[in-house]
């Protein structure tokens, strides 16, 4: 299976581990990740403002570059990509006048006809691979590890650009179980991590972290399966202070690559006291994939 | 757009010779080039320098008696644009360590080493920061620095051969020795040079070197050499002030016979200031823009010879001022690509040079000069080239004929360029001949000045194509770019130096000017001329009639 | 031959009507109509970015742009020349850059701004894709962007239409010195020889060239081995006479 991709800046730059964790996964899935070539940063944040079309364009564009690519489907796997084209995607099919002002302005690109479905990665995993499938290839089974699912904010809302029903997030648990780990039962799953306050109240951040932190431990966990490269910083980098409730902050991308036998991209971090690949490997989870590298 | 239908026709008799010309040259049969001799009987009748009539000896200032082109004489025997008695000295508008005049690659790498030796620095510059010749330079850059093949005794050897054996040897030997660090110098800037993926540099070939040793970046070598130069001096404005569309008008010397500053002209204001530096570089570039014997150039704009009128006043002599550089084959037509250059590669591919009757008259792979002055003979002795449009000569060169030859699409693979400009005015150089003629690209000699930068005036240094002996009577490819980095370099360094240890305070003068504008009027010159002169004029000619008043009257001009 | 009848055009420069001749570039036929250049005009060869021009044609929304040095002026052509933009250059010091995109971002946050509109590109002159260099550089691709920008002549068009306010030609010039300097592999081969030219290797071989006579210096000349132009990088002249033993391969 061959699917449009759109990694978008942060996974070029800080979160490399999570687009490279992506392709190697879906590679292993028999899912080619085919990278457009030529994108824009999505927008990063979708504009509420209602007659704001200047913040479309950036995401328009990208769903033209996807139709011209000729696939009906755009893969992204950063949370905030996601929200920002699923809803851009949204917005111009349901305002045929919108999508004519954007496709007039845009006089140098082929109409955008509005039938790209943006779709994150795990509704990829749940709807083209299954499930069963994903475990039947599983090659280094995450036996006895306890993973706490966080779906932070951008996945599933707003409800009409959620990849589940908001009162029924299951597939990040579920990919947690058909990779042999144990999800735990996670409260503040949907809690969220401060996001964009880590510029400028860097207090709310910390907070929301330890809030986040100790209901995980609470639970069980032994470590947090996120998909957003911002929630994966602001959890990573404000566990310093909070001693025992210091824990490893990991992409599922991760997991999934470590499962299926190929390089899940984790990066030792001597710095970092709650480092996932030194407690992979303290449970043993590590050796399949160290061959693999 | 296009050819109009008087050419259309000429070129029909190209059409008619071709397929003969093709088998020819296919077969190995070309036309016989010249030997040594027929070579300078050509050159002493037909290149533009040798053209009797075309210079006269100088009457006035340090180098009287010596033969250069009448457009630079008609500059030189000539007044100051201004009256230095209405000048007031003692009004000093800016002051520094070091002046830089000329914003091209000489005065920019100038600017930059008088920074790092500690000066304050103002580069003053006519138009903008980078609008020189140095931006145009698309070839490449010589530098000798694979030395398992190669050295700069090799690079010596060809530049002495290059400029007919009559270079200043202390200032090849400096070009030549320095070349590997001023490349050095360049890549640690951030200099994007072709490279194989190993980092070794790309080279190329060219006429006149013993070894591939020409190093560029695209085909922008020089575009790209200046903007990182530029930019580097754009991060150091705290020490290097830059002033455009300023040029300098005259040299200021002292009571010591110093050179302590200079006059600048705002040519938007109109205004004159006075700037008071310890030392001074003079960088200002070539002279294409006289359009020496009418010539099309390949030069900016502001290639006036500016730097030659102010040292020649201040009492500099000049150096090999003779001899200028004729690119033989210069676009002639459409009009619009006036001047611009046509690559050796279409030549060096075997493109045939022709005349009005589709005849060869030239082996197409003769040296630059011998080239240029086969052209020249087929228009003014022979009659023959072929009659511009729009007045003037042309040579056809068969670009079509490489289709046949190296097959179809050739030019467009070779050419991307070259199509792409001449497409865009209706003329498809895969199907159609190009038209050329000789058109001036550089001034070979200049003013005189040492090996350190340095001139006879103390104060005064001098880097960059204003310059003259480097190169002899003829440079090289990728020569020039090198000697405006090589000299601007050791400018800037020793003027610093200079700034810092020898500068004395003294008296500002305008002396010399009012004495060579005495020494004119004495030699009985009389002229309209003032100089020096800054920009070209090319306003038709009806309306220059009509501006009648050419300076204030009343409240505006 | 006749010179053939020109055929006069008007166009209009900055809303005045002029008669020009058919065929001349739009700077030409401004000199025609009377100007004389001070600004808007550098090298007349395309490549210095100083005669930026944008022009309307009569009945067409569009905003175009041009090089007035390289482009036939039009019949109804309605232009104006922009020899200046402000656009703000961040100074920096280069050598402390780490060659990292964020030396980029640091120097030039707006550019996380552009909102991909792309009437950077549409006006470009030169067709550099100024909003995908500027994408490319968002996500840390410098390399990319380096080349992709490389055609820039820095006439600032660009900056005159961007939404984000992003000087973005001083952006692209940093990312091409970042890579020149920084990124791209170093020339081994040049190090070597400006060291060996530092420490004065070649001083005896140039000073014995430099003491010849014209006849003697001829006679190298002559007497040169030539690399053949195809040769490539791996070529041993057979003649070693003027080159140092401890280079030799
Ligand atoms: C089309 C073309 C192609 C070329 N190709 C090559 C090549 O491939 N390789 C090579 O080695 N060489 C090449 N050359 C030659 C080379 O580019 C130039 O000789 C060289 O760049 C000159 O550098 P410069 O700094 O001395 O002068 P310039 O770069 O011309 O700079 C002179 C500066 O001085 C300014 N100035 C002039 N008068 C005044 C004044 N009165 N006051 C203040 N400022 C003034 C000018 O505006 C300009 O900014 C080429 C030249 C041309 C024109
Ligand atoms: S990128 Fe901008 S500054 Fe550079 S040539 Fe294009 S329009 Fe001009
Ligand atoms: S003009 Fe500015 S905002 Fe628009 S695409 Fe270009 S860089 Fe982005
Ligand atoms: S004058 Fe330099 S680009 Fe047109």
């Amino acid at each position: 299976m061959k699917l449009s991709y759109l990694p978008g800046c942060t996974l070029k730059t800080k979160a490399q581990d999570l687009d490279l964790s992506t392709v190697a996964a879906m590679e292993a899935l028999d899912v080619e990740l085919e990278e457009l070539p030529r994108w824009n940063c999505c927008g990063t944040v979708f504009s509420f403002a209602d007659d704001d079309l200047m913040h479309q364009i950036a995401p328009v564009r990208n769903l033209i570059r996807a139709q011209e690519q000729g696939g009906d489907k755009l893969v992204t796997v950063c949370s905030f990509c996601f929200n920002t084209l699923k809803r851009a995607s949204l917005l111009v099919k349901e305002n045929s006048d919108k999508l004519d002002t954007l496709n007039t302005f845009m006089d140098e690109e082929e109409d955008y006809t509005g039938n790209i479905n943006v779709v994150h990665l795990l509704e990829v995993l749940r709807d083209e691979v299954g499930w069963d499938q994903i475990e039947g290839k599983v090659q280094n089974p995450l036996k006895d590890l306890k993973v706490a699912a966080y779906y932070g904010c951008t996945l599933h809302r707003p409800k009409e650009a959620a990849i589940e029903p908001p009162n029924k997030l299951e597939a990040l648990n579920d990919l947690i179980t058909a990779l042999g780990a144990t999800p735990v039962d996670f409260p503040d799953m949907t809690t969220c991590c401060g996001s964009y306050q880590a510029v400028a109240n860097p207090e709310i951040v910390i907070n929301r972290t330890r809030e986040i932190l100790s209901s995980a431990k609470e639970s069980g966990a032994e470590m947090i399966a996120v998909s957003c490269p911002l929630c994966e910083c602001n959890l990573r980098e404000n566990q310093k202070e909070l001693g025992e409730l210091r824990m490893p902050i990991i992409y599922f991308t991760q997991l999934l690559a470590l499962a299926l036998g190929v390089d899940p991209h984790l990066h030792q971090c001597e710095k970092n006291p709650a480092d996932a690949r030194s407690f992979l490997e303290s449970k043993g989870l590590l050796a399949a994939c160290t061959a693999a590298e | 757009m296009g050819y109009p239908e008087s050419l259309k026709n000429l070129i029909k008799k190209i059409e008619e010779t071709r397929p003969d010309r093709v088998e020819k040259k296919k077969a190995g049969i070309e036309i016989p080039a010249m030997t040594l001799d027929e070579r300078a009987t050509l050159l002493e009748a037909h290149h533009p320098d040798c053209i009797p009539g075309t210079r006269r000896e100088l009457k006035v200032g340090p180098s009287q008696g010596y033969a250069v082109a009448h457009e630079f004489a008609d500059l030189l025997e000539s007044k100051s644009r201004v009256d230095p008695d209405k000048v007031d000295l003692s009004q000093i508008d800016y002051e520094t360590d070091v002046l830089v005049i000329g914003g091209g690659g000489a005065g920019t790498s100038a600017a930059l080493l008088a920074q790092e030796n500690g000066a304050k620095v103002i580069l003053t510059t006519k138009l903008r920061h980078g609008d020189a010749n140095t931006m145009m330079a698309e070839g490449g850059i010589q530098a000798a620095d694979k030395l398992w093949k190669d050295s700069p005794g090799y690079h010596y050897i060809d530049t002495l051969g290059g400029g007919h054996f009559s270079n200043v040897p202390e200032l090849a030997y400096r070009l030549v020795n320095d070349a590997p660090d001023v490349l050095h110098w360049l890549e640690n800037l951030g200099m994007m040079f072709w490279k194989k993926p190993d980092g070794t540099m790309d080279t190329l070939p060219a006429a006149g070197f013993c070894r591939s040793r020409l190093h560029f970046a695209g085909d922008i070598t020089g575009a790209e050499i200046m903007r990182v130069v530029r930019d580097e001096a754009r991060n150091r404005e705290e020490d290097i002030t830059v002033l455009e569309f300023s040029p300098v008008i005259e040299l200021i010397l002292n009571e010591n016979g110093q050179c302590a500053g200079a006059l600048i002209y705002n040519m938007e204001t109109e205004e004159y200031s006075i700037i008071r530096a310890k030392a001074t570089i003079v960088a200002t570039g070539g002279s294409g823009r006289l359009h020496i014997q009418n010539f099309v150039t390949t030069n900016h704009y502001g290639a006036t010879a500016d730097g030659i009128v102010m040292t020649y006043r201040a009492g500099l002599k000049l150096k090999f001022l003779h001899t200028l550089q004729y690119h033989p084959t210069g676009c002639v037509f459409p009009e619009q690509l006036e001047g611009l250059l046509i690559t050796e590669k279409f030549r060096a591919a075997g493109s045939h040079v022709l005349n009005v009757d589709g005849e060869q008259f030239v082996y197409e792979r003769e040296p630059r000069d011998v080239e240029a002055a086969a052209y020249i003979k087929e228009a003014n002795e022979r009659g023959k080239a072929v009659p511009r449009p729009t007045g003037g000569w042309g040579i056809w060169l068969d670009s079509p004929m490489l289709e046949l030859i190296y097959g179809e699409g050739y030019i467009k693979r070779e050419f991307p360029g070259k199509c792409k400009q001449f497409g865009r005015h209706g003329i498809d150089i895969s199907k159609e001949p190009m038209i050329v003629y000789p058109t001036l690209h550089y001034q070979n000699g200049g003013v005189e000045f040492k090996e350190t930068g340095e001139t006879d005036i103390p104060g005064l240094f001098m880097a960059g194509e204003v310059g003259g002996g480097i190169h002899g009577e003829n440079r090289l490819m990728g020569n020039s770019l090198l000697d405006i980095l090589v000299f601007g370099r050791i400018a800037g360094a020793n003027a610093a130096i200079y700034a810092k240890e020898k500068a004395q305070d003294g008296k500002m003068s305008l002396a010399h000017v009012n004495a060579y504008n005495k020494e004119v009027e004495e030699a009985g010159i009389e002229t309209e001329v003032v100089s020096p002169m800054l920009l070209p004029n090319y306003i038709e000619k009806k309306v220059r009639d009509r501006q009648h008043s050419s300076h204030y009257v009343g409240n505006i001009r | 031959m006749e010179a053939t009848e020109t055929k006069m055009i008007p166009i209009y420069i900055m809303g005045k009507r002029y008669e020009v001749p058919e065929g001349l570039t739009i700077m030409k036929a401004m000199e025609y109509a009377g100007y004389q250049y001070i600004r808007g005009c550098g090298c007349r060869g395309g490549i210095c970015g100083a005669c930026g021009t944008i022009y309307r044609k009569p009945g067409d929304y569009k905003i175009y742009s041009a090089l007035a040095c390289q482009t036939a002026a039009e019949p109804d052509m309605y232009l104006t020349q922009l020899p200046f933009f402000p656009a703000n250059h961040v100074p920096s010091n280069y050598a402390e850059l780490e060659g990292v995109p964020e030396d980029i971002y640091k120097l030039y946050p707006e550019l996380f701004r552009c909102v991909a509109c792309n009437a950077c590109s549409k006006i470009c002159p030169m067709d550099v894709p100024v909003m995908d260099v500027i994408a490319y550089i968002k996500r840390g691709d410098i390399e990319k962007a380096a080349f992709e920008a490389f055609d820039c002549i820095q006439c600032g068009l660009c900056t005159s239409r961007c939404f984000a306010e992003a000087p973005q030609f001083h952006i692209m010039q940093l990312a091409r010195r970042i890579y020149g300097g920084k990124l791209a592999p170093k020339a081994k081969h040049n190090a070597e020889a400006a060291q060996a030219v530092r420490e004065g290797k070649f001083d005896a071989m140039l000073n014995q060239l430099m003491s010849m006579s014209t006849e003697e210096i001829k006679k190298e000349y002559i007497e040169r081995e030539i690399e053949p132009e195809t040769a490539g990088d791996d070529w041993k002249p057979k003649d070693a006479k003027w080159l140092i033993e401890e280079f030799l391969r």
